[in-house]
């Protein structure tokens, strides 16, 4: 029986309305089934009076009152306490090769247990898994994958990492925090990919936990963040610059998207940024955009671009600038800045040869800044 | 008729005795609006001059306050009441919100009932997101395929409130639970998502008439329910032109932060910018000067 059918003849008996309209008004109904929803309180945030909460996990500093949520949308204020509705409740689970995060320095050759769970704190209009990051939890599939078991699948499957990614990982805060406890216990890593958008409290607790972090830098003016990305520049590079001074791996991707943030002049300045504040060491990836969400509009990057930036950077000294989502680029190579041997070669996610030893390049010893093993 | 004319109906009838709206107080204080909203001589042919029978009829209500605070089933059947009096056939008519635990929070029994009204949450399996995301302006969302695939016309049955964040909730954000994304719009107080979401076109293209419940009024810490600043206002706002409608409520929800000694939207930096917004992208009268307020009193 289609539900519709069950329920027609589930309705009541009504009201008397008078004034000579029909009366319609049903019984009351029985309560709802459970929604597929985690509710297990949320860290960082404050109890406010009147029922209301702020959210302290990312910039945005959601101050809510009962019965909402916030930017994210898998955070709930229930009652005056503030709940996440995604605690184990996986939208994507993968075995990724850790070069598709991508991560370059990290563990080549390996995969990566990859994870998601709905939600995100921003709402870029390139996102290219807007499908789950700007869904409500309960709008999408999901399963249920305790941090145990997420730990224990990854090794499982033998994966020396478990990469929280897809969606914003921020926004499972709790769930990514658990997870990388288990996993540390079963002597697998944690890496996160993130846009950046986390406040400084939550981001030291996470670098105590995770053993790498690659932030999305999605452009470098604050004018392009809040038209095409709905946050801020000032937290990204705040977060990155606390990354760097961490124990944590760090690499940085740059989406480059044809007249938007393709400017070659503040494509320097960010590589001078980045050599500066993030050290010259630190992996930076200059990926193709390819049209879609809110941007369909745009054509693919060309790849002369991507060419042009990676130029820019190096000769602002950075020594590791790839070039993303082209498969086959000879830029996808890590090339020893020493004496220009490719020490990791590469075709797209696909490791064709390795010549490190322990960290430094096999010709001339230069070492190779990155997690090899 | 005047398309910024707005009614303001009222009635010491509104409550019964145990403090529950009475049925018979809202169905008058509805009939009521209808017929000075519209000019005609009754209420049926009020709706009649409003709907045609073979249009399909959401009434998008805002179940999200559970019982103590939302647009309830006295009031939402009772406009689906006068919509069959006025010739549209139950069957035609949908009065829906995004999920049935919230309408069944609220009192509602999800299904379809007498004379083929239809209850529905959006996530009722035979209906969702539509699956095309639609582009328009800074909106990016997709829309319940209540409203886009069982409605050619709209009403949004809002309830009148305070809202922490966009200042005022009413009958153009009440559209914000038409999309699978309402988080996205709570930026900026709402603006300018509040009249970017309504220009949308499955609502703009469907909006008819906006009904703004204002039996209790939430008019400071919404849009949760507070009953220390929960009025029982006893009314409804009704009219053609969503803006007026919206900024005619807002002057309520002014009105009586005043009488409680509270200060204004505006001095708390919580005024309804959004409204200038729709009305500078020319959905409607955001000045008040320009808006004919019809006030009347049911007894």
């Amino acid at each position: 029986m289609r539900r519709r059918a069950f329920l027609r003849g589930a309705a009541g008996t009504g009201l008397a309305l008078g004034a000579g309209l029909p009366s319609l008004c049903a019984r009351l109904a029985a309560a709802a089934p459970a929604a597929r929803l985690s509710r297990v309180e949320a860290r960082h945030y404050v109890k406010l009076p009147d029922r209301e909460i702020e959210c302290r996990l990312c910039p945005r500093h959601c101050r809510l009152g009962d019965k909402e949520r916030g930017y994210c949308g898998v955070r709930e204020n229930i009652g005056g306490t503030y709940y996440t509705l995604v605690y184990g409740r996986v939208c994507s689970l993968n075995v990724d090769p850790i070069e598709k995060k991508p991560f370059f320095h990290f563990l080549p050759g390996t995969t990566a247990l990859s994870l998601a769970t709905a939600g995100c704190n921003v709402n870029c209009k390139f996102c290219q898994n807007w499908e789950i990051s700007q869904a409500r939890p309960e709008q999408i599939e999901s399963i249920d994958l305790p941090p145990a078991a997420a730990a224990a699948r990854a090794a499982a499957a033998g994966c020396p990492s478990i990469a929280y990614t897809y969606s914003e990982p921020t926004v499972f805060f709790e769930y990514m925090a658990d997870t990388a406890i288990a996993a540390r216990r079963r002597g697998v890593r944690s890496v996160v990919v993130t846009g950046g958008h986390i406040d400084p409290e939550p981001l030291a607790e996470l670098l105590e936990l995770v053993d790498a972090v690659k932030v999305d830098l999605k452009g470098f003016t604050q004018d392009f963040y809040a038209s095409f990305v709905r946050g801020d520049l000032e937290p990204v590079l705040r977060t990155i610059r606390t990354v760097a001074k961490s124990k944590a791996w760090l690499e940085i991707v740059y989406l480059v998207i044809p007249t938007l943030n393709d400017r070659m002049d503040k494509v320097r300045e960010m590589a001078r940024w980045v050599r500066d504040e993030a050290g010259p060491g630190v992996p930076l990836h200059f990926s193709r955009f390819q049209p879609m969400y809110l941007l369909r509009n745009l054509p693919p990057t060309p790849v002369s671009t991507l060419e042009e930036a990676r130029r820019t950077a190096l000769a602002e000294g950075l020594k590791h600038v790839y070039v993303g989502n082209v498969p086959g680029h000879e830029a996808e190579d890590t090339l020893c800045p020493g004496c220009g041997a490719a020490v990791i070669a590469r075709t797209g996610y696909r490791i064709d040869a390795v010549r490190l030893k322990k960290g430094t390049c096999e010709r001339c010893g230069t070492a190779i800044p990155g997690v090899w093993t | 008729m005047a398309v910024s004319r707005v009614v303001v109906v009222r009635s010491p009838r509104a409550w019964t005795a145990a403090g529950a709206p009475d049925p018979a107080g809202v169905a008058a204080m509805l009939g009521r609006g209808f017929v000075r909203l519209t000019g005609r001589a009754d209420p049926a042919a009020a709706v009649a001059s409003l709907f045609s029978p073979a249009d399909r009829v959401g009434i998008k209500v805002n179940a999200i306050g559970g019982k103590a605070l939302s647009t309830g089933p006295e009031v939402a059947l009772t406009v689906a009441a006068w919509l069959l009096q006025g010739g549209v056939p139950g069957a035609n008519i949908v009065v829906w919100d995004r999920t049935s635990r919230e309408l069944r929070d609220a009192g509602y029994a999800v299904g379809e009932g007498k004379y083929g009204i239809r209850v529905l949450g959006t996530d009722d399996p035979d209906q969702g997101y539509g699956p095309d995301l639609v582009a328009h302006l800074g909106v990016g969302s997709l829309f319940s395929r209540i409203l886009t695939g069982e409605c050619t016309a709209s009403i949004s049955l809002a309830l009148l409130k305070d809202h922490g964040l966009a200042g005022l909730t009413a009958g153009m954000k009440n559209y914000f639970g038409a999309v699978h994304n309402p988080n996205k719009y709570h930026d900026g107080g709402c603006d300018p998502h509040v009249a970017e979401v309504f220009d949308a076109p499955p609502v703009k293209s469907r909006h008819r008439l906006t009904v703004l419940d204002a039996l209790t009024v939430q008019y400071h810490k919404g849009p949760s329910f507070h009953a220390r600043w929960a009025a029982k206002y006893g009314g409804f706002v009704l009219g053609l032109d969503p803006v007026a409608v919206d900024s005619v409520g807002w002057s309520i929800v002014e009105g009586l932060r005043a009488e409680a000694g509270l200060p204004s939207l505006e001095a708390e930096g919580r005024a309804p910018r959004y409204l200038a917004t729709a009305a500078r992208m020319g959905l409607g009268t955001a000045d008040p000067a320009a808006i004919e307020r019809v006030e009347e009193t049911v007894t």
